[in-house]
């Protein structure tokens, strides 16, 4: 692997990370909106985040790069007041996170576009969940 | 009066086209074109993924034929955006049409949890097939069959929740 390529590898792995620290901070907004099995199921859902952070931070260590930190605080993409908002955040995320892994498919490694690949699917699953219906393209602009 | 071949003469030593143009003699006979090239393996895989749309679109057709209470159209629609994606990004190879026929035509179940389990099955094997097209693809066609499997992924989510396994 030259270290151009490598370089990419990095970069779409880092934006992956970023994506999921953004997740992490997200559910724990969303689920002091949330209650009952939808609170239930965002801490799940924050719970997989949580994993796939390791995961990305491990794989990025391996590769000899320093993993980007999460921030103190994120900006919502919109105000966050009750259960419907905060289902539509919860939807947002796993956009967001989509989004990062189908730019890991772009890289020339074949390994590393397996993972995105696969990676993509359990984020627009969850975003169907919260958004309560199917897309054509997950993870693609719209 | 200048003579043809003076006339010649004279223009190609004013005329950088006309000196190239005597540069580039080759042999007398020109060589044969031997049919089209052969189709590249990436246009290749793009057909077997716009075949296999075709298939689950006629799946998803007799499905809704036959078990109409099930709210399956909003999946057919996104499939159709999916096949038309798909065509859109086929350069069509020489002598080589797009396919737009059905190659696989299984029955579709006896019973509603049947059919459920038969497009659940579809999608699956269609997800399938998309990843391990990946490592042959360039970089924005791997991105469209991972939104594609990820999409069908959902699919087999919402099939689920549809009807029993």
């Amino acid at each position: 692997m030259t270290n151009r390529a490598a370089a990419s590898d990095v970069a779409a792995l880092q934006g992956a990370l970023a994506a999921e620290h953004a997740a992490v901070y997200g559910y724990g907004v969303a689920g002091a909106m949330l209650s009952g099995a939808e609170q239930a199921r965002a801490r799940g859902d924050w719970i997989a985040h949580q994993e796939a952070r390791d995961t990305l931070e491990a794989m990025l260590v391996k590769l000899g790069a320093t993993p980007v930190a999460a921030s103190p605080a994120y900006q919502l993409p919109f105000a966050v007041t009750d259960a419907k908002t905060a289902k539509a955040l919860a939807a947002a995320l796993e956009d967001g996170v989509t989004r990062a892994y189908l730019a890991v498919v772009a890289v020339q490694d074949r390994t590393l576009r397996s993972f995105g690949a696969l990676a993509m699917q359990p984020p627009a699953n969850r975003a169907a969940a919260w958004r309560g219906s199917t897309v054509a393209f997950p993870g693609m602009p719209t | 009066m200048l003579s043809r071949r003076q006339l010649l003469v004279a223009s190609a030593a004013s005329s950088p086209v006309l000196l190239s143009l005597n540069a580039c003699k080759g042999p007398a006979v020109p060589a044969v074109l031997k049919g089209p090239p052969p189709v590249p393996d990436q246009t290749t895989m793009l057909l077997h993924a716009v075949t296999a749309e075709q298939n689950l679109i006629w799946l998803y057709d007799r499905a809704i034929a036959a078990y109409p209470e099930l709210a399956l159209s909003p999946l057919r629609s996104e499939h159709r955006e999916h096949l038309a994606e798909l065509r859109a990004r086929v350069v069509e190879p020489p002598g080589k049409k797009v396919p737009d026929t059905v190659t696989a035509k299984p029955a579709i179940g006896a019973t509603r949890a049947a059919a459920l389990a038969r497009l659940r099955a579809a999608e699956q094997n269609a997800v399938r097939v998309l990843l391990s097209r990946l490592g042959g693809a360039s970089p924005s066609l791997a991105q469209l069959y991972a939104s594609v499997a990820a999409s069908e992924a959902t699919h087999v989510t919402a099939l689920a929740a549809l009807g029993p396994s």
